[in-house]
């Protein structure tokens, strides 16, 4: 994109293809999207398969349990793949500044934790608190389990008192990761808009404005930078 | 609070404190906890294990460090052979081969020992009652012949297979197993007839045992052709 006096315009991930002001915002991109839906198969497949792992009512039903470790180790050793995939590429930008996002807490992230009339007019970021706490929850228990589930099924046998905490660690770490990926469904179901928008990556302005003030300005401050280009052959830059 | 601030000093935004990274330190925190964990968790388990399986059995779920048995088959299912047409078959490099049933397996010399079922992936269960028969018992009944060297276990589930060396089988703490937890062992621990070797991980004593083939050489089990080592010490050595 190149305006009239030369200069190129810097492309934004997030800001929307449409310049009109009514058009849909640009929420999650197409990286993130596979990123998203392809670790909530393997995330899926973890539990079924470690669930029938742990719980005897379930290995009895199942059994094969050759099978369905093995399926479980590899599933559980390829799970940070589509992020470490995503990350590699000139193609990260938008899922780092999302994955920034998650790491750096503002005060309005604080105190979406209030009762829900307390919280109703902040200005939040793109994701609110709860959002953000799930995803460092999340985040950090794959790490974990990845380590000691790669201990429990490659450290040598003599590391059996390493291999028990591993252990103890691992199934604690499972109950967490369902109680966040349920809740997690459960926040998506009920809110089908958002929902749909990790298909479609877009949504609505009117959803933003309630949901997310913050980061609509931050886009509208980045159309108008992005607009205010061409605008200024006729008018003036509009004061921020 | 390290984290510096991204506006330049004296800006005007009230609402311009430094972000709290609370991703990063939800990973150090969880890390920690897993190092703690990984460390100290088997000290933490024998602590509180007795609680929590008291607990884990009231509600009826397995909960960490809870000290449950799991239940597992590489086949689709829990195979159940009754009791009254078992056989137990002793065969290979063998003067006598034998046919046993329940009853000739449980009149040789009886043996109780209470020790713990350790799995080579950490969990455990902690003083297990223990009864049967000596697996070494059993081979000088069949006679082992003298250039024989190792052991095939054969399960009636038709997958699992284990092995052992001659000289691990004639351990004191072998048994051929029809009792555990002071009754008959259950299908889902591998009943009528299963093997415990106490000084190895789990996997080596195979469930639904039915036959022992006496060889000259070792051949991996299933568990072994999964990756597990065939000399299975608790601990990486013997003791």
């Amino acid at each position: 994109m190149t305006d009239a006096a030369g200069r190129s315009a810097v492309p934004r991930s997030d800001s929307p293809k449409a310049t009109s002001p009514s058009a849909k915002l640009a929420r999650f991109d197409l990286v993130e999207r596979l990123v998203h839906w392809s670790m909530a198969i393997m995330m899926l497949t973890l539990i079924f398969t470690g669930a029938s792992l742990y719980f005897p009512a379930l290995a009895v039903r199942v059994g094969h349990r050759g099978l369905i470790e093995n399926i479980h180790v590899i599933t559980g050793l390829c799970l940070l793949g589509p992020v470490a995939l995503a990350l590699a590429g000139p193609w990260r930008k938008q899922l780092l500044m999302d994955l920034r996002r998650f790491d750096r807490w503002r005060p309005s992230d604080f105190d979406w934790f209030r009762s829900r009339s307390r919280r109703k007019g902040l200005a939040r970021d793109k994701f609110n608190g709860g959002q953000k706490i799930e995803a460092d929850f999340l985040g950090a228990a794959m790490v974990a389990t990845l380590v000691t589930g790669v201990i429990m099924r490659f450290a040598p046998s003599s590391w059996i008192t390493w291999a028990t905490g591993a252990t103890l660690v691992h199934e604690a770490l499972f109950f967490g990761i369902v109680a966040a990926v349920l809740a997690h469904i459960a926040f998506a179901l009920s809110k089908p808009e958002q929902l749909v928008s990790m298909f479609s990556g877009r949504i609505s302005r009117a959803w933003a404005r309630v949901h997310a003030a913050a980061w609509l300005s931050e886009v509208e401050a980045s159309e108008i930078e992005a607009s205010g280009v061409e605008a200024s052959r006729t008018d003036p830059v509009p004061p921020v | 609070m390290a984290g510096k601030s991204e506006q330049p000093p004296g800006s005007p935004d009230p609402s311009a404190k430094p972000p709290v990274h609370v991703g990063r330190r939800t990973m150090l925190g969880v890390l920690g906890l897993t190092g703690i964990g990984i460390v100290a968790g088997a000290k933490i388990d024998n602590a509180l294990g007795s609680s929590l399986s008291a607990v884990s059995k009231a509600v009826g779920v397995p909960l960490p460090g809870g000290n449950q048995f799991q239940f597992y088959t590489i086949t689709g299912s829990f195979p159940v052979i009754p009791a009254d047409t078992y056989e137990l078959t002793v065969d290979g490099m063998v003067r006598e081969p034998l046919r046993l049933s329940l009853a000739e397996l449980r009149s040789i010399k009886r043996t109780r020992l209470v020790h713990r079922f350790q799995c080579v992936t950490g969990w455990y269960v902690p003083d297990v009652p223990w009864e049967g028969v000596l697996l070494s018992d059993v081979l000088d009944r069949a006679g082992v012949m003298p250039e024989a060297t190792a052991l095939r276990f054969f399960s009636a589930d038709g997958a699992y297979t284990e092995s052992l060396t001659l000289s691990q089988a004639h351990l004191p703490d072998v048994l051929v197993a029809d009792k555990m937890l002071d009754a008959n062992v259950t299908s889902d621990h591998g009943g009528p007839v299963r093997l415990y070797v106490a000084p190895m991980y789990g996997y080596k004593s195979i469930k639904w045992l039915n036959r022992i083939e006496v060889t000259n050489k070792v051949v991996p089990g299933y568990w072994e052709d999964n990756g597990y080592p065939a000399n299975a010490w608790i601990g990486g050595v013997a003791q």
